[in-house]
């Protein structure tokens, strides 16, 4: 397996593959509607059609931070619908996105996509609590939904052969922290080189302020809500008082 | 517009929040209540979650309540010794209210339980309101006169105190538990509890009904300001950003409403209020007896 070498090793050979983000930061902001994370790049050789037996293909994997999440179900218990058992989730990415420049089933040998784990089936979550094999499924359902996992639905998209570029959506839900975009070089069924690129996601200005101070500082943010709250009140009756 | 909610971490419409505390304003103006009690369901139904629509609704409920409290400070409508012991009774309630919501929080249930209140707190308060003011417009049709002074099972409690202003020599004992039930569904509820402490102190206590306005506000004031700083620090739940664009548009809407509620008789007001509250709990009930459109939910590790 060939590995993308650094530029030193072999003076003479340009790396068969380069890949950016065109920002290394998402910054959520009070008018932060969702973004998109845009991955570039270009390979040393052409990039061919998937039917095409023996070409290079292009992978991008994007992933966010692990959280533990709990997931319910809603039984109906004396004619009324209440949540039910719960299975826990420890490690479970907050954001998960694959594109690629085919279908990654198609591009990959199952040993190859099982090994390095490419595809929502293959996400590594344990269950704990409620057993039952519904829980799973549903948590992928409900993630692709709030459009934090997304799975190939967008193409990397192949320009002059050797450029391509992914939009991956980033829907204003999004999870702050450390993410990893990897890019990958498919040749064969086999990833033959991959680059490792860090995206952070970050509060910024009013909104990562007001966030900061409620978590560090509770007790004073509590009184400045009681303040605040009583003053726009106070301050509203007086300017829109009629006659 | 949109606009991001820093603690609910999601972004909604600006416009819709306006428009919502617009609407929640005009009928608190024309009703003379908080209006926390159709603010909290309305913020769950457009997404936000309930733990943030509580908190939130109570701090909201806390603007929209002190420029009511300060005009009625200023026409001596306040019987501050009332006020005292409904407000003891109403820390003690929210305190013990805010430990149960953050124990439903962590046993996952949450939202049943909110709904839960509202139906039966809702259901039972708005059916009481509709008959006791259909029967008082019947009453006044046929025009008998009301007893001067009744006498309540509350004056044979023991110690008594004077409420002057309010014409009393009554138990402590009363207005401390109405307090605290109050203080304890605002904090489940994300209500400043006027529409249940009104009534209560009317047909409870047997207050004049001129200083029953001035003082439950001083109450729901000091109450929510209670459940807002509690819930900020236990819960982590009040955001500042939703409070303050919700009462942007309840400020404008209940100077509309209280205009318009001038023009309606007391009567016909606490039947359309108590139909009101009706509506509000049936709508909750059908959605608990529904088959719920997603199955599973996920959320936080509590």
């Amino acid at each position: 397996m060939l590995v993308a070498l650094p530029a030193h090793a072999q003076p003479m050979a340009p790396p068969v593959l380069a890949a950016e983000l065109s920002a290394r930061r998402i910054e959520v902001t009070t008018a932060f509607t969702g973004g998109e994370i845009l991955v570039f790049g270009a390979t040393e050789r052409l990039i061919g059609s998937p039917e095409m037996a023996g070409s290079d293909q292009v992978l991008v994997l994007a992933t966010g931070p692990d959280r533990p999440l709990v997931v319910r179900e809603k039984v109906q218990s004396l004619g009324i619908w209440m949540n039910g058992p719960s299975a826990r989730f420890n490690r479970v990415p907050a954001y998960w996105a694959i594109a690629g420049t085919g279908r990654v089933a198609e591009l990959l040998s199952p040993d190859e996509r099982a090994d390095l784990r490419l595809g929502l089936d293959l996400l590594p979550l344990v269950q704990l609590g409620a057993r039952g094999a519904q829980f799973r499924p549903a948590l992928v359902e409900l993630k692709q939904k709030a459009g934090l996992w997304v799975d190939e639905a967008v193409p990397v998209q192949v320009s002059g052969g050797r450029l391509f570029h992914a939009r991956l959506p980033v829907p204003s839900t999004v999870v702050t922290g450390e993410y990893r975009v990897q890019v990958l070089l498919v040749r064969a069924g086999r990833v033959v080189a991959r680059q490792e690129l860090r995206l952070d996601v970050v509060r910024s200005g009013t909104a990562a302020w007001i966030a900061d101070i409620a978590r560090g500082m509770p007790v004073l943010y509590g009184l400045a809500c009681i303040v605040l709250a009583a003053f726009a009140g106070w301050l509203g009756s007086v300017l829109f008082r009629r006659g | 517009m949109q606009v991001y909610l820093p603690i609910a971490e999601m972004s909604v419409d600006a416009l819709l929040l306006l428009g919502i505390g617009f609407g929640v304003g005009w009928l608190s103006g024309l009703f003379g209540v908080g209006g926390g009690f159709l603010l909290t369901p309305i913020l769950i139904l457009i997404g936000i979650p309930s733990a943030v629509a509580v908190g939130s609704g109570a701090n909201q409920t806390l603007g929209a309540s002190v420029s009511g409290l300060m005009a009625q400070w200023r026409r001596g409508n306040v019987d501050f010794r009332m006020g005292a012991v409904l407000v003891v009774g109403g820390f003690l309630g929210s305190l013990v209210g805010v430990q149960l919501f953050a124990w439903l929080r962590r046993a996952g249930q949450v939202d049943l339980a909110v709904a839960l209140f509202y139906v039966v707190v809702l259901g039972t308060v708005g059916a009481l309101m509709v008959r006791e003011s259909v029967t008082a417009i019947l009453r006044r049709r046929r025009a008998r006169p009301a007893r001067l002074h009744e006498h309540l099972w509350a004056h044979g409690l023991p110690l008594k105190i004077r409420f002057r202003k309010s014409r009393l020599y009554i138990s402590v004992l009363p207005p401390l538990l109405i307090g605290f039930a109050i203080g304890l569904l605002s904090a489940v509820m994300g209500v400043g509890g006027g529409f249940m402490l009104v009534p209560a102190m009317i047909y409870l206590l047997g207050m004049p009904t001129a200083v029953v306005i001035g003082t439950s506000l001083f109450q729901v004031v000091f109450v929510t300001a209670n459940v807002t700083f509690l819930q900020a620090i236990q819960v982590g739940s009040v955001d500042i950003v939703l409070t303050l664009l919700l009462l942007t548009g309840g400020v404008v809407g209940a100077q509309f409403g209280a205009a318009m509620g001038t023009k309606l008789r007391g009567e016909e007001m606490r039947a359309l209020l108590g139909a009101l509250v009706l509506s509000v709990a049936l709508a909750l009930l059908w959605d608990l007896l529904r088959e719920p459109t997603a199955l599973f939910t996920i959320g936080p590790v509590p």
